[in-house]
């Protein structure tokens, strides 16, 4: 058989695909900032919280992983107008991807508080630290880098699932992708470059964690 | 070098489709191949009620359905119905998964690029739909309004040349899901077919209503590019159903109505390779 590999559309569109990749980019970078925002206040919740709030945040992240992103997906931009809240695609997919990462992120920081030794929680406070800051320089931080692997892999993981955002006709980098493909009828051509995109984009985001890691949680580990 | 790597790249990406569907490399043979095996894989819509739907048995059944049998039993090949979507069906067909096409493909310039195709079989009028209250008498009103539209589809197409500056179109991947915006109100107008519209109406009575004609579309049976043996044979089949009155049996059962007039006497050109 023969099968001609046929670019030329492809790379004809170029603008459309950087500007696809551009609105997964700023997606993803938001809704890690603000889901991680979001995680940190789950899991300070969930291990010193009052016992009401860690009720609802367990509710919240049990809800959210034990559902899949597309139904939560169509549920906030179907579902929610019958409610009164009508939100234009792009603040969806938005909202659902804060939401979605917030529940996974809110267990990996959790399990990295659990991870601190209470006897450094007590040399905190021997310090005369107050339990705010107690919680910020002695737990969180240590907490953060631990757990700071898990975590990257997570947004990663966002980025990559942002993808399903086209089905609520949000113009990132996969519905650019299906629109040359519909129109081009070079469906192959196009998946080849877009997958050659979001690796790119995926190697790109690692590195900048990287960078922050560095930059973040240079004092020495004790191991 | 380069035409190294692009000879490397081609090979690899044959393999890549080979393996993947276990593509026979005897294209052009279709015919034969649907004579000499007794049976015959044709790739339908599921989500284009009432064209292609899944019935209560979760089988692909509907008008396109029933052509398809009809045509299978015309052929005396056993019949394999494969449900395939808008966007990927005729990636399915020049990837060999399916023999040929029964689904509501509209003739269009850009797709008879890559398929070839048949006598017209079935026609739809595609309209803009919306919001009642909402006046859109033509083409240049659609300015400042928001309009849904499934992916690829003729409506994209159409809605999307004649859309001014100031329209919004919102591509969704489906007719399904740009209804189900509609009904939430998340766009203002769709453009759908009035088959959908019909279904809409049933569900919905009174809220929106038909807005302008985006345009009027016939439907053939697809075929890979040089299966000219396995298009006459069908063309032969469907000038036979439509004179003996199968075909707008068939037409009655799905749509409620008799076979669009346009069907009988179709005198524009169908292009072909």
């Amino acid at each position: 058989m023969e099968f001609e590999l046929n670019f030329a559309p492809v790379f004809a569109s170029y603008e459309l695909l950087l500007q696809g990749a551009w609105m997964t980019i700023q997606l993803s970078a938001s809704a890690m900032a603000i889901g991680l925002v979001l995680a940190v206040l789950g899991a300070w919740a969930k291990t010193s919280g009052p016992n009401f709030l860690r009720g609802v945040v367990s509710g919240y992240v049990e809800i959210i992983r034990n559902t899949p992103f597309l139904v939560q997906i169509f549920f906030i931009y179907f579902g929610l107008p019958s409610l009164g809240l009508k939100l234009d695609p792009y603040s969806a997919a938005l909202l659902a991807m804060v939401i979605n990462v917030g529940a996974y992120a809110t267990e990996i920081i959790r399990a990295g508080i659990e991870s601190i030794h209470k006897g450094q929680l007590e040399a905190g406070y021997a310090l005369g630290l107050k339990p705010r800051q107690n919680f910020r320089y002695v737990v969180l931080k240590p907490a953060l880098r631990t757990v700071y692997p898990a975590l990257t892999s997570q947004f990663i993981f966002l980025m990559l699932t942002s993808s399903v955002v086209s089905v609520i006709s949000a113009g990132d980098l996969t519905a650019v992708g299906s629109t040359i493909g519909s129109q081009t009828f070079a469906s192959f051509e196009v998946y080849f470059v877009i997958t050659a995109m979001y690796f790119v984009m995926s190697i790109g985001f690692s590195s900048l964690f990287s960078v922050i890691e560095r930059a973040a949680f240079r004092y020495p580990s004790n191991r | 070098m380069m035409k190294y790597f692009r000879h490397t790249l081609a090979t690899l990406a044959a393999i890549g489709v080979m393996a993947g569907t276990g593509f026979s490399p005897a294209q052009a043979q279709t015919l034969e191949k649907i004579k000499d095996s007794g049976q015959m894989s044709i790739g339908m819509l599921v989500d284009f009620p009432p064209y292609g739907i899944l019935n209560e048995q979760n089988q692909p059944d509907g008008y396109d359905a029933d052509v398809a049998k009809l045509l299978a039993e015309d052929m005396g090949a056993e019949l394999t119905l494969v449900p395939v979507t808008g966007p990927n069906r005729i990636p399915y067909l020049l990837g060999g998964r399916v023999d040929l096409l029964v689904a509501s493909l509209g003739i269009t310039p850009d797709r008879a690029k890559r398929v070839d195709y048949s006598e017209p079989y079935a026609a739809i009028v595609v309209y803009l739909y919306g919001q009642t209250d909402i006046d859109i008498p033509d083409a240049e009103a659609m300015q400042g309004k928001t309009i849904g539209v499934a992916r690829g589809s003729t409506q994209d197409v159409a809605v999307t040349n004649l859309a001014p500056e100031g329209a919004t179109i919102q591509r969704f991947p489906s007719d399904a899901a740009a209804v189900q915006a509609l009904l939430a109100g998340q766009v203002q107008a769709v453009g759908v077919s009035g088959t959908v519209i019909h279904h809409i109406e049933q569900r919905a009575p009174d809220r929106f209503d038909k807005k302008f004609v985006l345009r009027e579309q016939v439907q053939s049976i697809a075929f890979r590019p040089g299966d000219d043996e396995l298009r006459a044979r069908v063309n032969e089949f469907l000038g036979r159903v439509k004179e003996n009155g199968k075909l707008d049996e068939v037409h009655q059962k799905w749509l409620d109505s008799p076979l669009p007039d346009v069907l009988y006497d179709y005198d524009k050109e169908i292009p072909h390779q």
